[in-house]
């Protein structure tokens, strides 16, 4: 599989089609993997893919991450399906161009939840539970795919939400209060979780704002709940459920509860998958004007 | 030098006695999760405060996630407190409690990164001092305890430090076999801890033991690198604009998980938390990885690209910081290796710099990147 991949990207790069691949490549330990940025053709050999690919790539075509000043017209990336998704996410967000992209999909049965976990195989002992009831394992939205892509139904809302939501959900308020109320005394407020989001897009963060500072800097109780609670509520009908926040936690905090819990709320609300269509608004930016709720008539 | 040994079963029984001294004692602690078993499920093993020796993971496991840099450099507190009355501001003293503490379990690495702190934060020389930190350091005893396992992200000994050096230890403990800890007492501090154990403690020490068992945790290191050409390297300003730090960087995405875990960074922002007329001034961590941290008033921002940002944090451990304090400004943790979500490797940097150190007629320049 991975030497079509190759093979395609030393066309795009040989063609000229496209300045720069977007991969995985070994990591400095055997068991992580790291993002590369293939520019010449020869390089494409160090293109890998694996359960141990668990980044989700997507985020360097946000232009926070200084996309639009390389000077890159059209970039290729090598994406799994949650990938795709965040791709697609960020296309229907107008942050990106769809011309832009040349997306390299590639077949996924899933990552492991965080690299210490991997042990040379997949497993339900460190198989992400993003990963579970997956349909996106054949990605949706490709320029070039290895192999034949089967009809997948994605009518159903995707279900993959941790099991771990719905045993804070079954917590009494002030027991939920108390659990995060222990977790956020971990957080020192380095922002990983921010930065490894694909959707995080604003070229200011409203807690970097000081003129007035919205959002207390400091990491206390009232600077790490504002934080966290905002960033909740700013990817609401946006996350795309890559996990990455949670995985990239130095704390060991697990962040995209919240994410998966309000992911559940939009999914209820208004049948609503974020990352399947390039056209489809997120219901927090657009209305219907036969919307079920009479308010707005 | 006073030796002693310990039954490792005892460490408990350590615990309670400095609790019964009234101590706080903080030690590495497993953290509850959400779901043990499950998939995401990590070990989550962080310094805490304990109130029982039955509550603690000392010796076990390998680093605890945050160091022991917050119990001296707190993550944030308030210098004062202000409030506007009419045209006149009044500046209120807040008060700071600085209870006596002992940190059991401290790793030979954190130990050594107090030394580095200290030089930031209390320079005799220059008669600098912040008393905040100076306070809660004068009131810690630090009883460090010699690695058995290091990890593959483990690089100390590339740092002229190893899994059982004593350095910046009160009281330093190493396991020699057979269920038993040798005990050093280095310092005053640790004399007046090892008084608080004493019928916890028999006879004397093993040294032979003590040593052997320090030099086999030695040859565990996987990750070893030349530190000694790093300076030198980066002390000529031509490499400066050296073309490997923005290969290597490029795909640093700009988090402060690197700085924050790390015992060393100490970089902090001070602002007014204003509710109304009045409020506090905070201190609080800073990262330099973050893109607002060198942005003037103007607008210019002089470390405008990541690889920036991160190039200045590898020139801060391995030329800023030895050649103005002497101290080591990276003590081989590894912490920034295994926190960081794309995988940039310090000790990558450090292998290509010790590699274009010793061909220096290598390419200066990758024109790809121009």
């Amino acid at each position: 599989m991975i030497e079509a991949i190759r093979n395609q990207a030393r066309l795009l790069l040989e063609n000229g089609d496209v300045d720069v691949v977007i991969g995985y490549a070994e990591g400095s330990d055997p068991s992580r993997t790291t993002p590369i940025f293939i520019r010449k053709a020869e390089d494409v050999e160090k293109l890998i893919y694996d359960p141990r690919c668990i980044n989700s790539l997507p985020l360097y075509l946000n232009k926070r991450h200084e996309y639009t000043r390389k000077g890159w017209k059209k970039t290729a990336i090598i994406g799994k399906g949650c990938d795709i998704r965040a791709i697609v996410q960020l296309i229907a967000e107008n942050q990106l161009k769809r011309d832009e992209i040349y997306i390299l999909g590639v077949p996924c049965e899933g990552v492991v939840s965080h690299p210490e976990k991997w042990d040379g195989s997949l497993h339900d002992g460190n198989r992400a539970s993003k990963c579970i009831g997956c349909d996106v394992m054949t990605p949706h939205e490709t320029d070039f795919f290895p192999g034949d892509k089967p009809d997948v139904d994605r009518s159903t809302p995707y279900e993959a939400t941790s099991k771990n939501v719905a045993t804070l959900m079954e917590l009494e308020l002030d027991k939920r209060f108390a659990f995060w109320r222990t977790d956020f005394d971990r957080c020192f407020k380095c922002y990983a979780c921010r930065e490894v989001c694909p959707h995080c897009s604003c070229n200011t963060c409203i807690t970097d704002e000081t003129t007035p500072s919205w959002i207390d800097p400091a990491a206390h109780k009232k600077g790490v709940f504002s934080w966290h609670l905002t960033r909740a509520m700013h990817l609401v009908g946006r996350c795309t459920g890559c996990g990455e926040c949670t995985r990239a936690c130095p704390m060991g905090i697990q962040v995209d509860l919240f994410n998966q819990r309000m992911k559940e709320v939009v999914q209820e609300s208004y049948s609503y998958k974020p990352g399947y269509s390039l056209e489809d608004k997120h219901p927090l930016i657009t209305y219907k004007v036969d919307d079920r709720e009479d308010f707005i008539k | 030098m006073k030796t002693a040994t310990l039954n490792k079963s005892d460490i408990g029984k350590c615990i309670d006695l400095l609790l019964q001294a009234d101590l706080r004692v903080i030690a590495p602690r497993l953290q509850p999760q959400v779901d043990e078993d499950g998939p995401d499920a990590l070990e989550v093993l962080t310094f805490t405060e304990v109130k029982s020796g039955e509550d603690h993971q000392v010796g076990e496991g390998l680093l605890p996630l945050n160091g022991v840099k917050e119990f001296l450099f707190a993550k944030h507190e308030p210098l004062f407190a202000y409030e506007k009355r009419g045209k006149k501001i009044e500046i209120i003293p807040v008060h700071h409690e600085y209870p006596q503490t002992v940190i059991i379990g401290v790793r030979p690495c954190d130990a050594a990164s107090i030394a580095s702190l200290e030089s930031v934060f209390s320079d005799a020389n220059a008669g600098f001092e912040d008393p905040f930190f100076t306070e809660r350091r004068s009131r810690t005893t630090f009883i460090t305890y010699s690695c058995t396992a290091p990890d593959s992200s483990c690089f100390c000994t590339s740092v002229e430090l190893s899994p059982d050096s004593a350095k910046g230890s009160d009281l330093h403990l190493t396991e020699i076999g057979d269920g038993r800890l040798h005990v050093e007492v280095i310092t005053k501090a640790g004399e007046a801890v090892a008084k608080q154990l004493q019928d916890l403690l028999e006879g004397e020490g093993d040294q032979a033991a003590r040593e052997k068992a320090g030099a086999e945790v030695t040859e565990k290191l996987t990750r070893i690198r030349d530190s000694a050409p790093i300076m030198e390297w980066l002390m000529d300003t031509a490499n400066f604009d050296d073309e490997m730090w923005q290969r290597l960087g490029e795909k640093c995405i700009g988090c402060g998980a690197c700085t924050f875990v790390c015992p060393t960074c100490h970089c902090f922002d001070i602002v007014d938390e204003n509710k109304g007329s009045k409020g506090y001034r905070v201190k609080f961590w800073d990262s330099c990885q973050f893109d607002h941290f060198t942005l003037h008033a103007s607008g210019h921002n002089p470390r405008d690209w990541q690889y920036k940002r991160y190039r200045n944090r590898f020139n801060c451990k391995f030329k800023i910081y030895p050649e103005k304090f002497e101290t080591p400004g990276c003590v081989g943790c590894g912490r920034c290796i295994r926190a960081c979500p794309v995988n940039l490797d310090i000790t990558e940097y450090m292998a290509e710099v010790a590699h274009k150190a010793a061909n220096p007629n290598a390419m200066k320049a990758d024109p790809d990147f121009e």
